[in-house]
């Protein structure tokens, strides 16, 4: 059925392909990269010499729901299955637009607190979910994966980390603070305008350099655009346009070294998705793309600087709903694509990812799919096992040629920002959607189990996973004790303080540290956010 | 036969998922529905929005907790008792089966386009006459 003689054979982003590969397929121009080493510039074989033999992938899942001691919890579970990385994910009724629970917004969806991230108002809330969790030793994802939520996770973070006597110059870790989830993939309600993002972005990046070494203060996730519906050379073009805004902004700053930034920004993440050989090029082609771009555009020579540092995720997209088992073989060559080429970490989408957040079945497949891979398969033994194939080498050059295409078109529409703003860059992924759904239609694009093969004789039907019925009122209860119990004026002053700095142009983030310190709440925070940086106006196709 | 039919397509949650209900609601514009985007709402918001909107069918994107979703759909029956509804998103199998006795229709991830434009003739007893050099693919017929 799906080998009918008019199919035409592409890449999932529409490239055409040849029945077979030879030398002359690879262009002149990309011909003297092919024989660099793995660990050499410009990176596309590796960024690393050893690959997996210095430092195998990290195993890291997206994880949290419920109270902050149910998402400590599944933490702990993780992390005993053998993760060894671990996501904080807030709630994100409440952190995503820095809401406290008794807000009207809230209030008007009880059930919903708690169902994909634990609740954390305040830094109590913080200390219960990171209670017992090895946080000096390992790399944890503080969440604030949306911009105007960043400061708060991380000086939450950060401040019970310092609470345990821990030095904040030596803390591994991240927080995301994502202009693709927070204004394209996701939109929440009410969200600070973008250019109030680059600059909360940018103070990030700057504590960090100055006080928090270790740490990836920000970490661009295309993942979340190609999971909206860019394809992959738009992926890449549209991380890079959003990279070069940060490090624009920093140069105009003038206020720490470039290679710092380039560093600070070089911790990235992609979405796996289901055309192996095209997701694999593209991790490929991501390296080079950055070593080249950062020479070229700000004259950085120092080669450590220029590593592309890469954590994926396969696609949320492709987990079907129906016949959900078949999506652990669908997280098994999506994960493949990224160890083939080289990434530093990884999550896998849970089976049931189309009918709930993970189930404690499905986080465990997840960690054991990455161990099988790691244990088993014998492909992390060798760097950049696909490097040299002729079909490899000619798509990595083709999507980086697209890619800058890209990149160049939103340079020409204003930049990265300005597209969020228009509403192009959401065009882009919605007509690719579009566009996916009527070839699914025309059955030119099967999916199996969706459009085609939907016989299943399972003997047990998935239901995947039902959170917590107490988030909410447990919020409450401790929003009340927090707001009777903290000392008031130290709150107030740091309270006001923050908002001083945030009118003025001082960086954010040491108002933050005292403010968490002294227990000012998410809402609370939330408020001085509306009123003095006002409200993002979304474009309309997300509404 | 009626010129049009409005559909009402609201989102229960304050999660950020647009893309399903945006793809959605370009399939039912494609096929001659007239689309009202409500967006994020309370289901007193629903509520008001059914009432302005003399909408003939009320479409929900589920990304929340289902609770929510159901109350939205008791309360837009309380001023509409026959107002169909069809409801897509994040709704687990136990989920579905538990709307569907309740007669809302549902579209779980991985509908096609087509089986929900079918479903919203069928509910509204509304269909478009095909456009001639329509290229969408669909059966309009
Ligand atoms: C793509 C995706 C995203 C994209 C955003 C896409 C977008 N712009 O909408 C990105 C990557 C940014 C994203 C982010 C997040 N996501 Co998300 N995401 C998905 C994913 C993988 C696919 C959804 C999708 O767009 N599918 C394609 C569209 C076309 O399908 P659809 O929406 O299901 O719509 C179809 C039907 O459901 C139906 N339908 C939908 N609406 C309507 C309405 C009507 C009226 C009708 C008739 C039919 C209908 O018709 C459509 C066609 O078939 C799902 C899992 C999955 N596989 O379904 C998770 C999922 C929805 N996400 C989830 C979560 C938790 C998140 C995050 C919190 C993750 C995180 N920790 O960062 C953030 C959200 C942050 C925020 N601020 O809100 C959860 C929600 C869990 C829940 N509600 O219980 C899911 C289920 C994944 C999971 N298992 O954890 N996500």
């Amino acid at each position: 059925m799906t080998d009918t003689p008019s199919r035409t054979w592409k890449t999932a982003s529409g490239i055409p392909l040849k029945s077979s590969y030879c030398r002359e397929d690879i262009p002149q121009w990309y011909l003297p990269e092919i024989n660099k080493a793995p660990g050499e510039l410009p990176y596309q074989r590796g960024a690393f010499a050893q690959g997996y033999r210095s430092k195998p992938w990290r195993i890291f899942q997206l994880s949290g729901f419920g109270k902050p001691e149910d998402e400590n919890e599944r933490i702990k579970f993780l992390l005993a299955h053998g993760e060894t990385g671990f996501l904080m994910e807030h709630d994100r009724n409440t952190a995503d637009h820095m809401y406290n629970v008794d807000h009207p917004d809230v209030l008007a969806r009880p059930q919903d607190v708690g169902l994909t991230g634990a609740v954390m108002q305040s830094i109590r809330d913080i200390d219960i979910c990171l209670s017992d969790l090895p946080i000096s030793t390992t790399f944890g994802h503080a969440g604030g994966a949306v911009v105007q939520h960043a400061p708060f996770a991380l000086a939450g973070y950060w401040t019970v980390a310092k609470r345990r006597g821990l030095s904040l110059e030596t803390l591994p870790g991240t927080g995301q603070s994502d202009f693709f989830l927070t204004y394209h993939g996701c939109v929440p309600k009410h969200q600070i305008p973008t250019a109030a993002g680059l600059r909360f972005n940018a103070d990030i990046i700057e504590f960090c350099y100055k006080y928090v070494k270790r740490w990836v203060p920000v970490s661009i996730a295309a993942y979340n655009g190609a999971d909206t519906g860019l394809n992959a050379y738009q992926e890449l073009g549209a991380l890079f346009a959003n990279a070069v805004e940060y490090l624009d902004e920093i140069k105009r700053r003038d206020s720490m070294p470039l290679e710092a930034a380039a560093k600070a920004c070089g911790g990235v993440n992609f979405r796996l998705s289901m055309d192996l050989f095209e997701e694999a090029s593209k991790i490929r082609a991501g390296r080079k793309m950055w070593a080249d771009l950062l020479e070229r555009r700000y004259g950085i020579s120092d080669a450590k600087a220029r590593q592309l540092r890469i954590h994926c995720v396969t696609s949320g997209s492709n987990m079907t709903y129906q016949q959900p088992l078949n999506n652990i073989v669908r997280g098994t060559l999506m994960a493949l694509a990224g160890v083939l080429s080289g990434i530093q970490s990884l999550g896998i989408s849970g089976y049931d990812e189309a009918l709930s957040i993970p189930s404690e079945h499905a986080h465990q497949m997840s960690v054991r799919i990455q161990q099988i891979l790691q244990h088993e398969t014998n492909v992390p033994a060798v760097v950049d096992p696909l490097g040299g194939s002729y079909y490899i080498e000619s798509l990595t050059a083709e999507l980086i040629e697209r890619a800058w295409s890209f990149f160049d078109e939103i340079q020409s529409r204003g930049g990265f920002l300005e597209t969020l703003n228009t509403g192009w860059l959401h065009h882009c992924a919605h007509e690719n959607q579009h566009e996916d759904f009527l070839a699914q239609e025309r059955k030119e694009r099967i999916i199996v189990g969706v459009n085609d093969f939907r016989a299943d004789i399972s003997p047990f039907e998935v239901d995947g996973f039902v959170g917590v019925n107490d988030a909410f009122d447990v919020a409450m209860q401790r929003l009340k004790d927090v707001r009777a119990t903290r000392a008031q004026r130290p709150a107030a002053q740091a309270l006001h303080n923050l908002e001083r700095v945030c009118r003025n142009s001082e960086n954010i983030m040491p108002a933050m540290m005292d403010a968490l310190d002294a227990e000012v709440t998410l809402g609370e925070i939330g408020d001085v956010w509306r009123s003095v940086l006002g409200d993002w106006v979304a474009p309309q196709i997300t509404i | 036969m009626k010129n049009s039919a409005r559909i009402l397509i609201a989102k229960t949650g304050l999660d950020g998922h647009w893309r399903g209900a945006s793809l959605v609601a370009r399939a039912l514009r494609e096929a001659g529905f007239d689309v009202v985007m409500a967006g994020m709402s309370s289901w007193e918001e629903i509520v008001q929005a059914i009432s302005d909107k003399e909408v003939d069918l009320l479409g929900i994107s589920i990304g929340g907790h289902m609770e929510v979703a159901e109350r939205a759909i008791a309360e837009a029956r309380k001023v509409r008792p026959d107002l169909p509804v069809m409801v897509g998103g994040v709704v687990p199998p136990w989920a579905k089966k538990k709307l569907e006795a309740q007669g809302v229709e549902v579209y779980p991830p991985g509908s096609q386009m087509s089986e929900i434009t079918e479903g919203a003739q069928r509910l509204t007893g509304y269909r478009a006459e095909p456009m001639p050099g329509s290229d969408t693919g669909r059966s309009q017929a």
